[in-house]
């Protein structure tokens, strides 16, 4: 089947797409206001920055505000994408844990990470990512919720600090909350590493095209992937996509 | 006879006549201020019980709850502990001491079966049986069984009744637990601090004598009214949170400015408690006016969020010193550090793949 | 002849967990044995290691909530002695404030609310006479208050605001609300006691009025004397403290400031306060009581006291740079630091050895052993200093009964969660008494020159020789002695919340307002090895807390408490601890009341969460 050309996928809907921007344009905000609310710090060594903070405009309840405002972006761009999920078939993200062939795949794509195997079996959405997208949106699960307990708390009477102290109650004390909200917040940005890291590293050695496909939606293979059926409900009509397209503006074999 | 230790009953112990009982009752009577006429209701009172029954007991604890507690201005501790209950059984109070005292209890708890409050004040070890407190010769955890079985609720007082306290800090060399560990069956209210506020401590006894019941409970059985907001979110430097204006170090200008002690450890963003708005000593101060960092004395299991001085405790990694921060900076530069050699390797790799097993490649479907 | 093993258990009006077993000669009344046994037991000093020394303060404060404060004020000392921190002047003056305050607040609050019900009963306040008891409180006041008083530096109470009340109404009014409680048939705290024991015989009806009326209008003002815990602290009990210094930053061009003149006035009217309620409730009521027992003869339960005392000294006067290396010594107010043996004997008699520095890490000078206590030490070993003490539990159970349902303990074995402390092998008395003891033998034999306040003890002990007619030695040594020291250490304390105030103020007023030193706050800053000693004169006695810091965290530490000296189990060495003793030396004339003893052990004011911790 292999041609050694390169081959166009449609992957990701627009709506996968602006959401993992929106994701990660949160993200970002959050951890970096995070740590300032943490250890609120301005730059200088010692003394009194933070007042010198103020004045320049950049409070607690400033960096509070933006941290909550990009929380709510976050959780919003997360549910959408939740959605993507359950409308769009290629915006299937879960991993067929379950599945013999998800085992050997990950497998296959571990020995080539350790650099002990060449090349990888070509797949529209590595099962080893897919596993890591699927923790980290566990991780920012984990913040939403811690988040919102610390958040909601200043009203417990409501039905959000009343359903929320039960997270309270869970992880002993909110001083745990506090804790897990900030451990997590670093785990996050270690996967965020590792993550940027893959993707310009499929981009540039296996000429994927991962980073334009999170704009485009669209990935370049050289071999036809073996996961398709699991993304699209018919390889065609993913090929066909391009092909339309590319028809007009290139020559095209196969 | 429906009531134990009335007066009558008192001169039944000492073997003294209905005639000097009646005698008696004509005296009080008298002293009373009241007309002869009265003296039968001060027969039938002196023969009935009126005020709410109160056995408080001690397990591991420090007493600092049962001072606090003699502390309350309103309502004064006298008020409570003379008008309002009837203190029968408290081992830090009570005249009687040993054999009487112990046969008083069991009199109590068989006569007001059903109907007595139990405060407990003090954590249940369990460990060994619970031979690490002894009550006149018996493990507390046996005694308080026994007298949970006929309270018609429970009042844990202070953080080591309510969550285990100190002595279940780790590595809790007792197996302490709170006492709603080992009992339950019926309304548990939780009255945390180490201690409470003197003025929480009675207030719940007030609102009982107030409104005849037990006041309204959160999610985690607290007196909403004391416990239903976080220290922070009451907090008289809380401007100073807001605007960014924090003390760095003990005494330093912001300290005496009284600005926020966030920077040095505060707890009370996780505390829930009436420090912030009830204060101590009817408004007159409290930890953090004073100059220090709650510490969070009212939530579960505080004492083992130390150090209390970092908002982010040292994460022990031998002989270092380093918080998640540390920790999180330094993992993160590993991790790129990790990935940029991942990438070169990988590079080298592939350069090398290709110039000599190129055939290889080809062979892969 | 027949001996009776009595039980008391648990002794109430106390704090902790206590036992007590006596056998009594019922034909003599004689004590031929005595058994006191701590029986709970938390481990603290096992859960404060491996945390931030900066942190002990607040964990090892909880060992106790009545003599709060205590504990951290040890712990501070200990912490700071080993990384050798000298607190600010303001912070040491502070802290002075808070310790005397409590010895101040806990001994009030002892006499009336643990001990008062010992000497007397609402049930003969009933039989009073109103009228005659408002003379009675006119010719107490008359007779009993001392007219001794502390330098007052600055005196902004115009006059005396807390009198006791004397007139007829307000004994009626007292009486008929006793009355009514009796009534109605719930006693509550009064409930089931021994009030028909003849000891309650000893005193007028008029005594027992008067008492109860202030044993109900001091519940009420107790709460007012520990106004410097809430202003410097935060709280009370628990109030908060850092190493190097005090969190309670003074200024007096903030409006936040955690210290400023406001927050002082209320200090100073609290200290006012004590001082009145003290002069004219405590000591009158006390000596009142104390002449009439001494005067009928109850001069026994001295126990340990006549053969042997200790004290470490407080209130460093100025700011000192370390306990072990001897400056702490230096610089006390009052050096109730040493041993005094055989006071017993007379002064004359009495030797004195000095206890200072190096001393207290001298483990030939001071040891733990735990060979009757619940808990076991390594093969061979019966002592240890307590830098290298072992706290580790051993449960043995009862002599009769299950290990968890007792008939009587274990005389010849293990029977208590308190060690036995050791001073050169022997068990010693500590406390109020004690303190008393030392400074007045020091001073007396012209060992040293005494300070106002070391002055004032002997002046105090000799005025109440006066008002008693007996010498020192005649009724210090006693049941009555103990408790009439600890109403008199009550009055000194109270003068010395006033001089230290004084003093604060007087250093503000210089232009220092610093109350914490920061320059070894980081850990960084420390060694990686240290060990430090802290001392305390708490209100029930000698405190000493010592910590081993490595690596920034504890890595032992060990606290000999008070109760420890005093309510001890014997041993083989060292002999009766002061509780076992002081119960030997008391007569008991009715075996199954034995009110006399309660009398003896609530004289020494047992903590016992303190003494296992
Ligand atoms: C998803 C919803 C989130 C919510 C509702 C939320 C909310 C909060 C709240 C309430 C606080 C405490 C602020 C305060 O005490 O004033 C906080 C702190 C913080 N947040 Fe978030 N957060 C969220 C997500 C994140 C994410 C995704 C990150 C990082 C990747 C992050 C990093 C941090 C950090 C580092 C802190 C400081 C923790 C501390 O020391 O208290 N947060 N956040
Ligand atoms: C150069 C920047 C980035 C590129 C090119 C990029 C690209 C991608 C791609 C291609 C995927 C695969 C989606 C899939 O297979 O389902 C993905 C998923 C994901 N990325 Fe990124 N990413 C970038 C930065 C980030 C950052 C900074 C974060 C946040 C920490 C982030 C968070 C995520 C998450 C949570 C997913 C999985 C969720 C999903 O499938 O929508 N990304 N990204
Ligand atoms: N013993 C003892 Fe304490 C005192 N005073 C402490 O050191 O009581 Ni709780
Ligand atoms: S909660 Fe705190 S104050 Fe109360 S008994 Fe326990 S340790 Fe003492
Ligand atoms: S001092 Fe503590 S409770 Fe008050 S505002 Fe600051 S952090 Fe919050
Ligand atoms: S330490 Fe406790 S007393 Fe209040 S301010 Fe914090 S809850
Ligand atoms: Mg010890």
């Amino acid at each position: 089947m292999s041609d050694g050309q390169l081959k166009a996928y449609y992957v990701y809907s627009p709506w996968l797409r602006i959401f993992h921007w929106l994701m990660v344009m949160s993200i970002v905000v959050l951890f970096f206001t995070g740590l300032y609310i943490g250890n609120p710090f301005f730059i200088g060594s010692q003394g009194l920055e933070p007042t010198y903070a103020f004045s320049e405009r950049l409070s607690m309840e400033t960096v509070r505000f933006i941290h909550f405002a990009a929380a709510f972006i976050l959780v919003c761009a997360f549910v959408l994408r939740v959605y993507g999920f359950v409308v769009n078939k290629g915006d299937r993200l879960l991993p067929r844990f379950w599945t013999k062939q998800h085992w050997a795949w990950t497998m296959d794509i571990m020995l080539h990470y350790m650099l002990l195997r060449a090349s990888h079996k070509p797949y529209l959405r590595n099962p080893l990512a897919r596993m890591s997208y699927l923790g980290v949106y566990f991780l920012i699960g984990i913040e939403a919720i811690t988040g919102f307990t610390m958040y909601v708390m200043v009203d417990p009477k409501s039905i959000w600090g009343q359903s929320f102290s039960l997270v309270n109650s869970l992880l002993i004390n909110e001083y745990y909350v506090h804790l897990i909200h900030h451990y997590v917040a670093w785990l996050i940005i270690i996967f965020a590493v590792v993550h940027i890291y893959m993707a310009v590293r499929a981009d540039f050695m296996e000429r994927e095209g991962e980073i334009s496909s999170m704009f485009s939606g669209v990935k370049f293979l050289a071999h036809q992937p073996v996961d398709l059926g699991e993304i699209a409900t018919e390889e065609d009509s993913l090929v066909r996509y391009w092909d339309n397209i590319a028809r007009d503006s290139r020559p095209h074999s196969g | 006879m429906q009531t134990n230790n009335s007066l009558w009953e008192l001169f039944q112990k000492r073997g003294l006549s209905r005639r000097s009982f009646l005698k008696t009752c004509a005296m009080i009577t008298g002293l009373l201020g009241l007309s002869p006429l009265k003296c039968t209701e001060v027969v039938a009172a002196a023969e009935e019980k009126n005020l709410p029954v109160v056995i408080w007991l001690h397990g591991h604890e420090c007493t600092g709850c049962d001072e606090s507690f003699l502390r309350s201005q309103t309502p004064l501790a006298s008020d409570v502990i003379l008008n309002m209950i009837s203190v029968e059984y408290d081992d830090c109070l009570s005249a009687a001491a040993g054999e009487p005292f112990e046969q008083h209890f069991k009199e109590i708890i068989e006569k007001y079966a059903g109907q007595y409050i139990l405060a407990v004040e003090g954590g249940v070890p369990l460990a060994e049986n619970g031979i690490y407190c002894m009550v006149g010769g018996r493990p507390f955890v046996t005694v308080l069984k026994e007298a949970a079985a006929g309270a018609a609720a429970i009042v844990e007082y202070g953080s080591c009744s309510a969550w285990g306290g100190i002595q279940s800090a780790k590595p809790n060399p007792t197996n302490t637990v709170a006492v709603s560990q080992i009992v339950g069956g019926t309304t548990i209210v939780k009255v945390p601090g180490c201690p409470p506020i003197p003025e929480v401590m009675t207030a719940v006894i007030m609102h009982f004598a107030l409104f005849g019941q037990l006041p309204p409970l959160d999610t985690s059985g607290r007196p909403k009214q004391f416990y239903g907001n976080r220290i922070h979110d009451t907090c008289y430097r809380r401007p100073f949170f807001d605007s960014g204006m924090f003390a760095e170090r003990f005494d330093d200008a912001g300290a005496k400015a009284g600005w926020c002690l966030y920077k040095v450890g505060c707890r009370g963003p996780a505390t829930y408690n009436s420090c912030g708005n009830m204060r101590w000593w009817n408004g007159l101060s409290y930890p953090i006016q004073s100059g220090h960092g709650c510490i969070g004395c009212s939530n579960n299991g505080f004492w083992d969020n130390d150090q209390f001085y970092e908002r982010l405790p040292n994460i022990p990694i031998s002989a270092t010193i380093a918080n998640a921060d540390t920790i999180g900076a330094v993992a993160t530069g590993v991790a790129v550090a990790g990935v940029v050699a991942h990438g070169a390797l990988s590079v080298v790799e592939k350069y090398k793949r290709q110039r000599q097993s190129k055939p290889e490649e080809e062979r892969r479907p | 002849m027949s001996v009776k093993r009595v039980v008391i258990d648990p002794v109430s009006r106390i704090e902790g967990h206590l036992r007590l077993e006596i056998k009594v000669d019922e034909s003599s009344g004689k004590v031929e044995d005595a058994l006191s046994s701590g029986t709970a037991w938390r481990g603290i000093e096992l859960i404060v290691q491996g945390r931030d020394p900066r942190d002990a303060w607040a964990f090892v404060q909880r060992i106790c909530g009545v003599c709060t404060t205590v504990h951290a004020l040890a712990s501070l000392r200990a912490v700071e002695d080993a990384l050798g921190i000298e607190i600010p002047k303001n912070a040491n003056y502070i802290r002075n404030i808070m310790a005397a305050t409590q010895n101040a607040q806990d001994h009030l609050i002892h006499f009336y609310h643990l001990h008062a019900l010992d000497w007397v009963s609402p049930l003969e306040a009933l039989k009073a006479d109103p009228a005659s008891t408002v003379e009675l409180q006119n010719a107490v006041l008359e007779k009993y208050r001392l007219p001794l008083s502390g330098p007052v530096g600055l005196a902004f109470d115009a006059y005396p605001k807390e009198f006791p009340k004397a007139t007829t109404l307000y004994f009626k009014t007292v009486q008929q609300k006793v009355g009514q409680i009796v009534a109605s048939g719930q006693l509550g705290i009064f409930a089931s006691h021994w009030w028909d024991h003849q000891d309650y015989k000893l005193l007028a009806p008029e005594v027992h009025l008067m008492a109860i009326a202030h044993y109900l209008n001091l519940l009420d003002r107790q709460r007012e004397l520990v106004g410097a815990h809430v202003i410097f602290g935060g709280k009370n009990p628990h109030p908060h403290y850092i190493v190097g210094g005090m969190p309670c930053s003074i200024s007096f061009s903030d409006m936040n400031a955690s210290v400023n003149s406001e927050r002082l006035a209320v200090v100073d009217a609290s200290i006012s306060l004590g001082i009145n309620l003290i002069n004219y409730f405590y000591l009158p009521d006390l000596l009142a009581i104390g002449d009439i027992y001494v005067k009928k003869g109850y001069t026994d339960g001295g126990g340990l006291a006549k053969e042997r005392v200790l004290g470490y000294g407080d209130f460093p006067d100025e700011p000192y740079n370390g306990i072990a290396n001897g400056d702490f010594h230096k610089k006390l107010l009052l050096r109730s630091n040493g041993v005094v043996e055989n006071f017993g004997q007379g002064l004359a008699s009495a030797v004195f050895y000095n206890l200072e520095g190096r001393d207290y890490a001298d483990p030939a000078i001071l040891a733990e052993g735990v060979e009757h206590s619940w808990y076991s030490y390594p093969q061979g070993k019966s002592n240890f200093h307590p830098w290298d003490g072992i706290t580790e539990a051993q449960y043995t159970g009862p002599k009769e009964g299950n290990k968890d349902s007792w008939i009587y303990l274990d005389e010849a074995g293990k029977y208590s969660w308190l060690k036995t402390p050791k001073w050169r092998g022997k068990s010693a008395e500590v406390g109020p008494l004690a303190r008393y003891i030392i400074i007045y033998t020091k001073v007396k034999k012209g060992i040293i020159e005494p300070t106002w306040a070391e002055k004032m003890v002997v002046d105090q002990v000799e005025s109440v020789s006066r008002v008693l007619s007996l010498p020192p030695e005649n009724w210090l040594l006693s049941t009555v002695g103990r408790s009439v020291v600890r109403g008199l250490e009550a009055q000194l304390h109270a003068y010395i919340n006033k001089y230290y105030f004084a003093k604060l103020v007087k250093n503000i007023r210089s232009g220092d307002t610093a109350v914490a030193s920061t320059e070894k706050w980081e850990p960084s800053s420390w060694p990686k090895e240290a060990q430090g000693v802290g001392l305390h004169e708490a209100p029930r006695g000698a405190l000493g807390h010592w910590v081993v810091i490595k690596n920034a965290k504890i890595a032992n530490y060990q606290a000999i408490v008070p109760t420890t000296w005093n309510a001890c189990p014997r041993d083989s060495q060292a002999g009766y601890g002061a509780y076992e003793a002081s119960m030997i030396d008391t007569k008991v004339k009715v075996a199954d009341q034995p009110l006399e003893i309660l009398k003896a052990i609530h004289a020494f004011d047992p903590c016992v969460a303190c003494a296992t911790h």
